[in-house]
């Protein structure tokens, strides 16, 4: 069970967390497709570059996004004593 | 020193019956293919290919009752990550994201991928900032979440009726695709199979609920992802050696890229704000597939990945399922799994769209108008695919497509024998029917837990809480069967409204209520009653065409007027009481009691201290 004097620490942990997870995917979800054309005249495997990273990359991107908060939340919550008991 | 939830086991043998659930699709698949080559009528294949899924998954849905609370609002709290993300995908797509925008991505090419990135996002931010939260409070709905938290009836009520909207529009949307993949298959007319499919969708979760729901769920997702990969893959084997469609598909793309400008197909421009996704029907084909902003202006391209964003994490039909995983841990968790199973898909919906494209590109465009390949005319015949000539030859302006149909004409254009053109029809039921069964249970739970027994001061028994929420979810049935019958507009348009809905409605209220210690609960009344109204005005105003914001993108004015009036009606109301912000800290942090299970304790020690 956690002290509520760690309470604001874990709190100020979290919502680190929380941004450092979800603005720069923000930004790249924002940016990247309005650059999609100047980059498909690039190619990597043959596809187009802008829409391999607008399809591809992004999700990519997502599911790394989801695994790495994931981790970095679960260590935050045992580092504070926050974790669930079981 | 009490644990968080009271079961904590994870049945040990959901592997083994998943797995006799995929063995027996897939021998059903098989019976159908040998079925037909050994000449048995196409209408028995038919029905064998739209009874058979729906007697599986309905069988697993009968089969697993529910008589606790527990069992019937949360499954039990122990459904593990990996089903409970199969489940989030397979609602957060539906019909809409499978049948739908592969029609989107056959038509439109490049822009459609808003949607698609718009979906994944979604639950990507419904993972981080909203799922652990709701899995604490241990609630059931989320108007009961959000009454628990700022300890207010009035916002209870009145959140269950705001969330009312987008979970109608959701309900209507899938009930629509689920009939028209089900009238395809049965060769019946789709307002009798609306009404079909909405009562299996129902007779599905009636038993059980939530339990029955994540089971038959997870046996609709196995189906529909079997019947989205099979054709995919077999193609990707003969257009490319390799069964990769996720891959594979790129070379494809250079290579329909070469054909569109052999074929001089146009350069479109459209406007920054111009929305133009093909309607339902046919559409003529215009856009050269890799072209970007043709149909969807750049800053309708942006607009719409938001919305989407916001309105996948704050969907009525997904904010339950959390509340069923084991603990906070394995919430968060289960969102992983969901953006992985989503993000294959929407890696296997442009390839199905592009290899589409290229046999059109390669065997109809330029041939003469009598001379069309005969999986052509049979499409004709059915009546997704026309062709007005006004020259000799076919070109590629003359053809018009059905939207709704591409994912099933591959199968026609591959040359695959008929079955396996029922088995992307019958994915298609599945998902659909995945997707229109969450929102009835959820519509059906927050009809009964929040308005029914959230007035009563008194805690309702057992049996009267799964009662009327059984009723609730008849009732909502009739509703739903009567919307899918009368609602006039494109399904995919009810679907994009419902996300702009819970965008501007649910978002910000939720998202504060969790990440802004200060919101009171006439602050989060006044946020969901200003995102409804401002939403509505602008869908309105859009339809109408007196501004150039499109009624669909009605969220990207209504989502920060929400935040706007929330920030704003807290600010001037007094401060939260001591116990509004200790609830709130218990919230924020994973371990410890769950909330929900806590007040049921409390309630039993104090009957039995009265008796």
């Amino acid at each position: 069970m956690i002290e509520w004097s760690e309470r604001k620490a874990y709190w100020r942990n979290t919502k680190m967390q929380m941004l450092t997870s979800l603005l720069p995917f923000l930004l790249v979800l924002i940016i990247l497709p309005l650059y999609a054309e100047v980059l498909n005249d690039m190619r990597i495997f043959g596809i187009p570059l802008g829409y391999f990273l607008a399809c591809h990359g992004l999700l990519i991107i997502a599911f790394v996004t989801v695994a790495v908060f994931v981790n970095r939340q679960d260590a935050i919550d045992h580092w504070h004593g926050a974790h669930e008991d079981i | 020193m009490a644990v968080t939830s009271g079961v904590r086991l994870v049945n040990p043998r959901l592997g083994t019956y998943f797995g006799i659930f995929s063995a027996a699709f897939a021998s059903l698949v098989l019976m159908a293919l040998m079925l037909e080559q050994l000449g048995v009528s196409d209408m028995g294949v038919r029905l064998l290919m739209f009874a058979g899924p729906i007697a599986l998954c309905g069988a697993l849905g009968l089969l697993t009752p529910a008589s606790d609370p527990n069992d019937y609002f949360a499954c039990g709290r122990r459904v593990p990550a990996f089903f409970n993300g199969l489940v989030l995908a397979i609602t957060a797509l539906g019909g809409a994201g499978l049948m739908a925008l592969t029609g989107a991505f056959f038509t439109v090419g490049f822009d459609a991928l808003c949607l698609s990135l718009g979906i994944s996002t979604g639950l990507v931010f419904m993972g981080v900032l909203l799922a652990p939260f709701l899995r604490k409070s241990g609630d059931y709905t989320v108007p009961s979440f959000l009454g628990r938290r700022f300890e207010s009836r009035p916002l209870r009520i009145v959140a269950a009726a705001v969330l009312a909207v987008p979970l109608l529009l959701l309900l209507a949307a899938e009930a629509r695709f689920a009939a028209y993949a089900a009238a395809w298959l049965t060769d019946q007319s789709e307002p009798i199979m609306a009404v079909a499919v909405v009562a299996c969708a129902c007779a599905m979760v009636f038993a059980g609920g939530m339990r029955s729901h994540t089971w038959s769920a997870s046996a609709k997702a196995i189906a529909a992802l079997a019947a989205l990969a099979v054709p995919a893959t077999i193609v990707a084997l003969m257009v490319s050696n390799l069964p990769l469609p996720q891959m594979t598909h790129g070379n494809i793309l250079r290579v329909i890229t070469k054909m569109e400008t052999a074929r001089n197909l146009p350069y479109l421009a459209a406007p920054p704000l111009a929305f133009d996704v093909p309607a339902q029907g046919l559409e003529p084909l215009a856009k050269r597939f890799i072209q970007t902003f043709g149909s969807i202006g750049s800053m309708a391209f942006v607009l719409m990945a938001l919305v989407a964003t916001a309105g996948t994490a704050a969907s009525p039909a997904l904010l339950n399922r959390p509340g069923s995983t084991p603990g906070v841990h394995e919430a968060r968790k289960s969102f992983g799994w969901a953006v992985m199973i989503a993000g294959v898909v929407f890696l296997t919906l442009p390839a199905i769209a592009i290899f589409l494209r290229q046999m059109l590109l390669d065997q109809v465009v330029g041939q003469p108008a009598d001379r069309l390949p005969s999986w052509f005319q049979a499409l004709q015949q059915v009546g997704v695919a026309r062709v007005d000539p006004t020259g000799p030859t076919v070109s590629f302006i003359n053809i018009s497509f059905d939207r709704d149909a591409a994912w099933f004409a591959l199968s026609y254009a591959a040359g695959f024998p008929q079955a396996m053109v029922y088995l992307s029809l019958a994915g298609g039921v599945a998902a659909a029917l995945a997707a229109l069964a969450a929102s009835l249970l959820a519509g059906a739970n927050i009809l009964s837990e929040d308005i029914v027994h959230g007035l009563r001061a008194e805690p309702a028994s057992n049996g009267a809480r799964i009662g009327t929420a059984r009723v609730a979810l008849g009732g909502l049935t009739f509703a739903a069967g009567w919307l899918a019958v009368a609602a006039p507009a494109d399904p995919l348009k009810l679907f994009l409204w419902s996300l702009t809905f819970s965008a501007s409605a649910v978002f910000p209220v939720l998202i504060l209520s969790v990440w802004w210690k200060r919101t009171t609960a006439w602050g989060a009344i006044a946020g969901m009653l200003t995102g409804l109204g401002v939403a509505v005005a602008a869908i309105l105003l859009g339809e109408a065409g007196a501004w150039g914001l499109p009624g669909v993108l009605a969220g990207a004015v209504g989502l920060p007027a929400g935040f706007a009036a929330a920030v704003a009606v807290s600010v001037l109301s007094p401060k939260p009481g001591r116990n509004v912000v200790h609830i709130l800290q218990e919230i924020r942090v994973p371990g410890g009691e769950t909330l929900y299970d806590r007040e049921l304790r409390l309630q039993r020690l104090k009957t039995r201290a009265v008796a």
